[in-house]
């Protein structure tokens, strides 16, 4: 070895790792050696997990050598080395093969060795053991569990907990250790350095209680299969409060999970909350308020002492704290603005607050609890703010000024003045995106906007260094612009990127201009021909290929066929279109591509229930992301899309019924129910329902879980009786076998009255049981089994069955438009614990229809006004106003519906689950 | 004092790097409680090792480095791992264990054969003597077939780990061998 490249790594400095065969050669032969020599032996096993801590690693037979020439060490007393021992050990554990050669000299270490290295011993000895030699440990194990000293107690915990899969049968037989451990009050021993004059007054800590926290997360691990077991274990804190915060935190996170999972525990389990949120330590409040306000059956009463203790913190001198308290009221704030109301005085103070971070979730989330007297306010605050901070918080502000221009209509203008204003600003991409993204959203959604918005784009477009936003905009232009009074004044905007632009932004701009020459205004269409000819001078092609198409389709007779072909009415879903095209080009049947695509078989959408999707998947969205910040990232994506999903259940139920030829026969699928519970989650068999309408037809679709392991069912049917007359069974396709743990889809079909009818259906399964043998898996050839019936719920056809959620910008227009009113006043008896959200939440999904000015969002406790749109599928137009009243005489509703069909109104109205 | 002498004793013969004993046999010969015995001078309750153990004990001033690896057939193969530097083996036999006799000297034989052993000196002990039916320590010899070792400083001698008989013995005559041979 060189001198060079020896130094090079005596340099603890310098950064770069000792050469890996140097240090391993030197290793065998200082390990090997006799005597051997402490000092030096320590110095190379550092080297040596400096490697292995680096990333390195040995092959097979070079690692155990390593592992035999270490395990030579032992016979060496000192106590440091030793240590270090142990810390290679346990490395090389997973590179080595012969690992439990280790075994009894550990052992021997963690019986009566030193307290130095008692706790690496026991940490290693951990990864030593197998399902086999685990037995020989655990009386050693056990004792380590419960040792006084905390250092070996934690090692033991947690080495157990890493144990489990290797024998959670053993580790389950140390739950009573473990329950000793985590009600025990250890501490570290007097240390000599605890009196030591240089420590002074700045003593020691003589406990950290960390070992609670270790031993809850192991207790947590043997118990979680039971649900019993994990409340006696919370409630046992009851009278013995954990002393780690870590162990709290932990504590609350499992009681969140439990009330998660079940619903109805959330006050039982609620007493241990105000405790928490008085805590002395800033992470279980917070803790606790998060659980608290993330989990939908606290009462509100609850939620305020919740976000009482927010609140203060919102006041500590710690910066962390601050941030994670606001950040939590700013999840609250999408959804439930009106509670954090009581904060607004601290978080109006938080405004300039030195860290940016934490100033900006203060303005968003006081954007969010606008009303609107402040917001203007706000909303200047912000502009003299916007310069300070990055993009990334520019775009939550963005969001932020986005939501708050759905919610408040009227303020759109001071909110399109401010995002113009911020447009101006330097930003990249993403940003300019999100202003872009925001300003589309308002020009949308609010038609009276409609104008200033699109005015604000054609400045915008004038000087816009992104290709694709330049694009976007002269799209949006070219759909809205003909709307409008005063198309002209876009026609000179539009046509000045033709003369200035890249050739992308060039042929956009002419698809945009030929759409306004189908306003039907004759000297405007006479004009943008004069423009179109002018481009096919262009030098690119693809500019001069879509302006000789405009001028084509635009000299034909047929107007309407132009329409059809420049602003088509109807949209493609892209999501089945591309799942489509992409089963098409995957199919191994090579037949299949004799046939050309079928564009059809792809369902349009009219722009109004595209709109519709939009809106309901922007404003839903918010709600999800608000309460499952803690989900998975993959959770999320599959929120996303729910709409989407929608969209694409309704195509397989198409494309299943397609299969069926008696069912194909009846035309159409115009609507399908959600899946409807028939029997609870945990029974044998598990049935749910959906209701498909077609023309002149209902198909009920029973989807039968069978969760049992030993029981087959065969010849499975579901005896199903409507209540009304107008309703005849047609015919009934039953499961044949439904092997254990399977699931399958009975299908029954009833001929439906013209008209809009509801009726209740009494169910009844039917099936022949059969045992299964468990050696094969098939049930006995000369098992005959017996029949059985089995009762499940019953099952109602409700008009929301027949209508389809729909999108208004102004329902107030809507509901003035639409006459055949009809009113009914109910009393819903008790409020349920969810409160009035709970059954606006059911209304909205058993009535299928869209809420409109966000009054999905229940904001006061006492009362609230649910407004709903939305389309018969025969196309009649249906609005409700929904009051409701909650006072101690149970919950008050007065149903006012118009619709253009009288039928639907009354049916509507009366409807009640 | 004792670490003096044994410097000095050291540099009289000679040696100047501990001295290495491996303690070998079936898994339940006595290896263990014969470590144990000779190092704390008493009996302890063992558990069959995985893996190994190593004890430092001084004996008549000289410093001892015993490992005593573990019998059973999953831990033999991997004693030839600290055959190096060795200077004696002690060989631990159940002379109750008939049985297995010519498993152990199937093991016996097979070790002696490595190279990196062929200077160190073999001791065995017939142990368990305090044990009704114990072979004794000839019938043990001859089992064994000790007298075919050539080349080799050899003894037997029996021995009751628990007893503590035979063991002095044992080790005296080993250190004699060991004296002799270093210097």
């Amino acid at each position: 070895m060189s001198t060079h490249s020896y130094k090079k790594f005596e340099d603890s400095d310098s950064g770069a790792l000792p050469d890996k065969m140097t240090v391993y050669q030197e290793c065998l032969q200082a390990f090997n050696a006799s005597p051997v020599q402490a000092k030096r032996c320590r110095l190379l096993l550092s080297r040596l997990l400096r490697l292995l801590y680096a990333g390195e690693t040995f092959p097979r037979v070079e690692a155990t050598n390593m592992f035999f020439s270490i395990s030579k060490l032992f016979h060496h007393n000192d106590a440091s080395l030793r240590q270090l021992v142990y810390l290679a050990t346990k490395e090389l554990c997973a590179i080595s093969d012969d690992i439990l050669m280790a075994t009894a000299s550990i052992m021997k270490d963690i019986q009566n060795g030193e307290i130095v290295y008692k706790p690496n011993a026991v940490r290693t000895l951990a990864r030593v053991l197998d399902g086999t030699t685990i037995h020989a440990a655990e009386r050693a194990m056990r004792n380590c569990v419960v040792d006084k000293n905390p250092n070996v107690s934690s090692a033991a915990l947690v080495s157990s907990y890493h144990l489990l899969p290797v024998a959670k049968d053993v580790v389950k037989r140390w739950t009573n250790e473990t329950q000793e451990a985590i009600t025990s009050n250890k501490s570290f021993p007097d240390s000599q350095y605890s009196t030591h004059e240089h420590y002074g007054n700045n003593k020691l800590l003589s406990t950290t209680y960390t070992y609670q926290y270790h031993a809850l997360g192991l207790l947590y691990q043997l118990r979680n299969h039971d649900k019993m077991a994990l409340m006696k274990m919370i409630q046992q804190f009851d009278s013995q409060p954990l002393r780690s915060s870590l162990a709290t935190v932990q504590l609350i996170r499992y009681v969140g999970q439990l009330i998660e999972e079940d619903g109805d525990l959330t006050q039982p389990l609620w007493r241990f909350f105000p405790v928490w949120l008085k805590n002395k330590s800033d992470m279980v409040e917070l803790e606790a308020a998060k659980t608290i306000l993330s989990l939908p059956k606290f009462t509100s009463d609850q939620q305020m002492q919740a976000i009482g203790t927010l609140q203060v913190l919102l006041s500590v001198p710690r910066t962390v704290t601050r941030f994670a308290a606001v950040r939590i009221l700013n999840r609250i704030a999408m959804k439930n603005p009106q509670k954090i109301m009581v904060c607004n005085i601290e978080l109006e103070g938080m405004i300039n607050d030195s860290n940016r971070s934490v100033s900006t979730y203060a303005i968003t989330t006081l954007l969010k609890t606008g009303n609107s007297e402040n917001v203007d306010r706000l909303v200047k605050t912000i502009s003299g703010f916007m310069d300070d901070i990055s993009d990334e918080f520019k775009i939550i502000v963005i969001d932020a000024i986005r939501t708050l221009s759905l919610k408040f209509p009227e303020k759109h203008k001071s909110m399109l003045n401010f995002l113009n204003d911020v447009l101006r600003d330097e930003g990249g991409f993403v940003f300019k995106n999100a202003i872009i993204e925001a300003i589309f959203d308002i020009s949308k959604f609010i038609p009276s906007s409609r104008e200033l918005a699109l005015e604000m784009l054609c400045e915008f477009i004038e000087d816009c260094e992104y290709t694709e936003l330049a694009v976007r905009v002269l799209h949006l232009l070219g759909d809205e612009g003909p709307k409008t009074s005063n198309p002209t004044l876009y026609i000179r905007h539009i046509y000045n990127r033709v003369v200035l632009e890249n050739s992308i932004v060039r042929s956009s701009a002419v698809i945009a201009l030929s759409k306004f020459a189908l306003i039907g205004d004759e000297s405007i269409t006479k004009s943008i021909k004069v423009l179109l000819e002018r481009c096919l001078q262009d030098v690119d092609d693809e500019v001069r290929d879509r302006a000789a198409l405009s001028l084509k389709l635009l000299s034909t007779k047929d107007i309407e066929q132009a329409k059809n072909f420049i602003t088509p009415t109807f949209k493609y879903s892209l999501p089945i279109l591309e799942q489509q095209l992409s089963l098409y080009v995957k199919s191994n049947d090579k037949s299949s591509f004799e046939y050309p695509f079928d564009i059809k078989t792809i369902p349009t959408m009219t722009e109004e229930e595209a709109k519709t999707a939009e809106f309901k998947e922007k404003t839903t969205v918010y709600d999800e992301s608000s309460i499952h910040v803690d989900s998975s990232k993959k959770d999320k994506e599959e929120k996303l899309n729910e709409s989407t999903k929608e969209a694409m259940l309704q195509q397989q139920y198409s494309h299943d019924f397609a299969a069926i030829p008696e069912i194909a026969a009846y035309g159409t699928l115009l609507h399908s129910s959600v899946a409807v519970e028939l029997t609870e989650k945990e029974t044998e068999f598990v049935v749910t329902a959906v209701k498909h309408i077609f023309e002149n037809h209902v198909v009920i679709q029973y989807n039968i879980e069978n969760t049992l392991t030993d029981i087959q069912l065969e010849d499975v049917s579901v005896v199903s009786l409507p209540e009304v007359d107008d309703y005849s069974e047609e015919f009934l396709m039953p499961i044949d076998v439904l092997k254990p743990q399977t699931k399958g889809s009975i299908y029954v079909s009833f001929t439906r009255p013209e008209s809009i009818e509801t009726s209740s259906f009494t169910n009844t399964l039917s099936y022949t049981s059969k045992d299964i043998d468990p050696s094969t898996g098939e049930p006995a050839d000369e098992e005959e089994g017996f029949p059985d019936e089995y009762q499940i719920e019953d099952l109602s056809i409700t008009p929301g069955d027949f209508i389809i959620p729909s999108f208004t910008g102004n329902f107030t227009l809507a509901w003035d438009d639409l006459d055949n009113e009809e009113s009914a006043v109910f009393n819903l008896g008790d409020v349920p614990s969810g409160g009035l959200q709970e059954v606006v939440d059911r209304l909205i999904k058993t009535l299928s229809m869209m809420a409109c000015e966000s009054t999905d969002i229940v904001s006061a406790s006492a009362s609230h006004v649910l407004k709903l749109y939305g389309k018969s599928i025969h196309g009649e137009k249906i609005a409700a106003i929904i009051r409701l009243a909650a006072s101690s005489k149970g919950i008050m509703m007065k149903n006012q519906v118009r619709s253009s069909d009288a039928n639907l109104s009354e049916l509507v109205a009366n409807h009640i689950e | 004092m004792g670490n003096i002498f044994s410097s000095i004793f050291g540099k009289l013969w000679g040696i100047n790097k501990d001295i290495r004993i491996l303690i070998l046999g079936l898994d339940g010969a006595g290896k263990t409680t014969i470590l144990y015995k000779l190092q704390m001078g008493e009996v302890v309750k063992t558990k069959p090792t995985i893996g190994f153990n190593v004890e430092t004990l001084t004996y008549k001033n000289i410093s001892i480095n015993m490992w005593d690896l573990g019998g059973q057939t999953s831990i033999r193969p991997y004693w030839r791992c600290y055959y190096a530097n060795t200077a004696a083996v002690i060989f631990v036999v159940d002379s109750t264990d008939k049985e297995r006799i010519d498993v152990a000297k199937k093991e016996l034989h097979m070790m002696l054969k490595e190279e990196e052993l062929t200077e160190s000196a073999l001791l065995v002990f017939a142990n368990k003597q305090d044990q009704p039916g114990a072979l004794t320590a000839a019938e043990v010899s001859k089992a064994l077939g000790l007298v075919d070792l050539k080349d080799r400083s050899w003894s037997i001698v029996a021995s009751s780990a628990i007893k503590g008989e035979g063991l002095t013995e044992g080790l005296d005559w080993l250190i004699d061998v060991i004296k002799e041979e270093q210097m």
